[in-house]
Formats: C-alpha cells, structure tokens, sequence
C-alpha cells in the first residue's frame, strides 16, 4: 500500500492506493497521526508536511497538479485550491502560481466568519445560496468588513439565502483576481470546492468551465501518492 | 564633508563619495536585518531608513537619495530626513540615458561633497574590476550565491572603505558549489535577509542578481568615465534598454529561470508582465515574489520557492 498524506491548517487527508484502487481519510488537523497507523508515509504535503514521517515531502502545489490530473482524467489551464487559510491559483500552462499569502479574504477562513455570524454550520452556506434567486452587491472581501455590511444587507431587508449568495459572488470575484485571464478550463479543489454555491459562483464570475473532483478534499493526498510514483518510476 | 559620513541609497556613484574624502554607507545594506516598522510607509525600503534616520540610530552627517529615474518614494522620505535637520541631496537620473546630463548630476553631487582626488576613482575602478571576477566565479559554481551577492552588493559603498572591500575581496576562497537550477534574479534586491540561503538550500544557485550587478559594472576613473558609464544604468532607463541588457545577460549566464524581486507600493512592481513575457520569449520559468517588511524568508514565500524548484526538477 503507498500512503499519501495532507496535513492541512484545519483537517489532514489521507489517501491509500492499494491494488490500483484509492480510499481516502479525513480527520482534524491534531489527528493526522491517526492516518498512518504507527507507519510512515510514502509522501506527506500540506503546511505542516514537515512534522510528517514521510519517504518524500513535497508542497501541495505541485501535489495539486498531480493529483487534479488522475482524478479529473484531464489537463485543465488553472487550478484553483481554496484551503483552511490559503487560496493558490496555480496556472498549470504557464508554470505559475500566486497565493493569497496576506489576508484571509477568498479563504475557508472567511467562509467560516460567515456562517458563524449567521450562526450555521458551513456545510450548509451552499445549500442557502441555490435557495437565493437575487443576490445584494457586497463590495469587501475583508473578513472584518464584510460582516458589517452583511448586517446592512440583511437590514436593508434581503433575506439569509440572498445576502449568502452575495457573500459567494463577492468570494468568487475576490478569487477571480487572481486567476489569470487565459483561464478556460479551471478545477477547484480543496474543503470549500464541496460548498456548491461557491462553485456556482466562480462559474459565473469566471465565465469558464469549473470543474470539480469527486472528492476535492483529497486531491492533494491522491496527488502526493501520484508524485511519489512518478519519482519512482524515474 | 572631508571624512564625514554619508548615507546613501544605491545607486549613487561611491567612486565620487569616495573621491570627495567622504565615507559611504549604503543605507539600503542596513534594511533587511531591521526591526523597525515604520508607522507611515509605501515601500519599506525607503521607510525603515527614514526611521533609522530620524530616530538617530543610524548617524551619518548628510544623505544623498537616487530620488528619480530608479527610486521615487525616497523623494518624500529623504526630505523629510533633511526637515529633520540632516543635509540631503537628490541625485537624479536622466531617464534619456543622456551622458551630459548624467554629467551635470554627478557633478552635482561632487559639489555637494567637496572637492575631487581622482586617485581614488583609480582604486574603486579596480576594486570593481576585482568584484566583476569574482561574479564570474560565482556564475562557474565556484562560489556559494550568498558569498557572491554579499559582495556585490557591498559595492554600492565599499563596506564604508574602499580598503575594508579589497580585504572582503582578498579573503574569499574557491569552493565547489552543488546545485541543480541556475537563477537570474531579477529586480530589487530581496528584503528577506536569508533569501539566497533559501534558494541554495532548494538547489538553486543565483548565477545573476540584477541591481547587485549594475554596482559592480559601472565605474570610471574620471567624472566623464563615470557619467559614460552611470549613464547605461539600465534600472533607470526606458524598459525597451532595460529588456535588452537583460535579455543578453539571462543568456550569457546560462539561466535556466527566473526569480523576480519586487517590493509593495514600489512602481517596479508594475513591470512583471514585461519580465514575464521575456522569460516567456526565452522559454524560462518565471516566479514572480512581492515582498514588503524585512525578516527572514516567510514561510508562504519559502512554499512557492519549493514548489518552483520542483517545477524546475520536474521539467528538466
């Protein structure tokens, strides 16, 4: 069995090939150990990739586009992985990456604000969003800003489901910076790529195909395994 | 200003500070190992030497800015330094690249000093000529990036004499140095303290720092040789010049990629699609880093550097 494992900001993923079949694990971050069963990795990515036992760490941008390539069967131009506390845009074609590496705006962590403040849990944000057929303009992606004017929003009289859309658009247009404009193809990944009011949004911000795997989760894990792999096979 | 101290911003001439019986300190050497935070910045550069400056503690008994043609936001901060009580000068670089002009704002500065001994001139000419070798040893792998930058970039004021920089010069062995991606670095120097120690530590040897080059390659033993020569100061000129010296110089040094420097609020930053579509034309990767206060590398930075040199594993 090769071992794979993403020990993230806020979960840590592990995916097992065994017999050319994967099975995947997720766990909270303080619980990575519990992914290995006392061994050691064949390959660990993730921010905390470091602090694994592993044969090979290597960054999840790179395990991003391994991973999004085997699981998705194809090429796509950018892949945008939104997680706990970054977002990376990787430009698979150009060979180009940015982050968001100085606030939390376009982040899971402003998601999760989000539906704090409207006291509901964050798995739930997109199933508010498909219940919204408007939408008001929120203008800041900043964390603090934006639920200020979520109250003004919810004030003026627009209802929970459409103020939550609001919120996904103005996310999605905050993401959409940073996606170079050649985009015509783009997958997401990561936790919020489970959240289909945000993929509803990037694909209409974006105007582009957004493609998402069936396990967006993972992606990095599955694409260590994949790295790990191919390094072996020289 | 004989024997004075004077604070100065890269890239103003040391052979004319020096030629004055002035001492240089390169205010920008001091940035990167800072604590300071300014309260009121756009560039930390400039910033955090303002605040050295005006909190007293970093004494030097006049500044001279690069305050047009390369750097605009020492322009406000050296004026406020001199409304602070410590003579300025501005020194301005024609962005035409025209050598009479060039000439008037050396000589310029040369008045605002003192008075001229060329002999001098004579020493930092060949001291630059000495560094020139020891870039090339740097670019034959036989000396650590951080060696070589650190002496390149101590040619903007001769680590404060021009004796103390032929002895940093004299003293530097031969090693053989390891790597796997050779790396033109592009831009400002970086802010981070450690940065060429995180790119070696990745396999990648920068074999071309762009500003730290421009200080060893221009001199002049004379005020017309050094207006000749300040004049093709290529990061202060049009961008069409500034591309082809860069062109020539990502080829001649064998770059298998590139790494671009630049700072917040600083209008250099506006010049990365222009770097990009060049290492695009000569079919190099390209990373392009923002940076704003100093410190050590961050560890967000640290990431895209991994993840560049596995790019670069993968593709060679």
């Amino acid at each position: 069995m090769i071992v794979g494992v993403d020990v993230g900001s806020r979960t840590a993923k592990a995916a097992y090939l065994e017999d050319g079949e994967y099975s995947f694990r997720v766990v909270e971050t303080a619980k990575w150990r519990t992914l290995l069963g006392g061994r050691a990795a064949e390959a660990a990515t993730g921010y905390f990739r470091k602090h694994v036992p592993a044969e090979l760490r290597v960054t999840e941008i790179t395990t991003a586009i391994h991973g999004t390539r085997r699981l998705l069967g194809e090429v796509v131009d950018v892949i945008v992985d939104i997680g706990g506390q970054d977002t990376k845009v990787i430009d698979v074609r150009e060979n180009g990456f940015r982050m968001n590496d100085k606030c939390s705006a376009g982040t899971g962590a402003f998601l999760e604000l989000i539906a704090k403040q409207f006291g509901v849990a964050l798995e739930e944000l997109g199933g508010l969003h498909l219940l919204a057929t408007r939408a008001p303009e929120i203008n800041s992606t900043c964390s603090v800003f934006a639920q200020s004017e979520v109250v003004s929003r919810l004030v003026e009289g627009y209802s929970v489901e459409e103020v939550v859309r609001g919120v996904h658009l103005a996310f999605a247009r905050r993401i959409a910076q940073m996606v170079p404009e050649h985009a015509q193809k783009v997958a997401l990944i990561g936790g919020v790529a489970r959240n289909s009011g945000v993929v509803e949004a990037l694909r209409e911000v974006l105007g582009a195909e957004v493609l998402v795997p069936e396990e967006p989760q993972v992606v990095n894990a599955v694409g260590a395994v994949e790295y790990y792999l191919r390094r072996k096979s020289g | 200003m004989k024997g004075r101290r004077i604070g100065i911003t890269a890239l103003v001439p040391p052979e004319v500070v020096y030629a004055c019986g002035c001492r240089a300190l390169d205010l920008n050497n001091l940035v990167p190992e800072s604590m300071v935070r300014p309260e009121d910045k756009l560039c930390a550069w400039s910033a955090v030497w303002r605040e050295l400056l005006l909190r007293r503690e970093v004494e030097v008994d006049a500044l001279v800015v690069v305050a047009g043609g390369d750097c605009y936001t020492s322009l406000v901060d050296a004026q406020r330094v001199e409304l602070a009580g410590i003579p300025a000068h501005h020194f301005i670089y024609p962005f035409s690249g025209d050598i009479r002009l060039m000439r008037e704002q050396v000589e310029a500065l040369a008045e605002f000093l003192g008075e001229l001994e060329h002999e001098v001139m004579d020493e930092v000419a060949e001291l630059k000529a000495m560094a020139l070798r020891v870039h090339e040893m740097r670019s034959r792998g036989e000396l650590g990036s951080r060696d070589g930058f650190l002496i390149e970039v101590s040619a903007s004021d001769l680590m404060g004499s021009p004796a103390r920089y032929r002895e940093a010069l004299e003293n530097l062995g031969e090693v053989d140095v390891s790597y796997e991606h050779r790396i033109a670095l592009l831009g400002v120097p970086p802010i981070y303290s450690d940065f060429h120690e995180v790119l070696a530590e990745l396999g990648m040897h920068v074999v071309f720092d762009e500003m730290p080059y421009e200080f060893i390659r221009h001199t002049g033993r004379s005020m017309a040789e050094v207006a000749r020569s300040y004049a093709r100061y290529t990061f202060a000129l049009h961008l069409r010049r500034r591309l082809e010296f860069l062109r020539k110089q990502l080829r001649r040094h064998r770059a298998e990629a590139a790494v671009h420097f630049h700072q917040y609020a600083c209008h250099h930053s506006l010049e990365e699609p222009l770097l990009r579509g060049l290492c695009r034309e000569l079919r190099i990767p390209y990373l392009s880093i923002e940076a704003d206060l100093p410190g050590r590398t961050p560890e967000q930075v640290r990431l895209r550097l991994e993840a560049f040199a596995e790019r670069l594993g993968e593709e060679s």
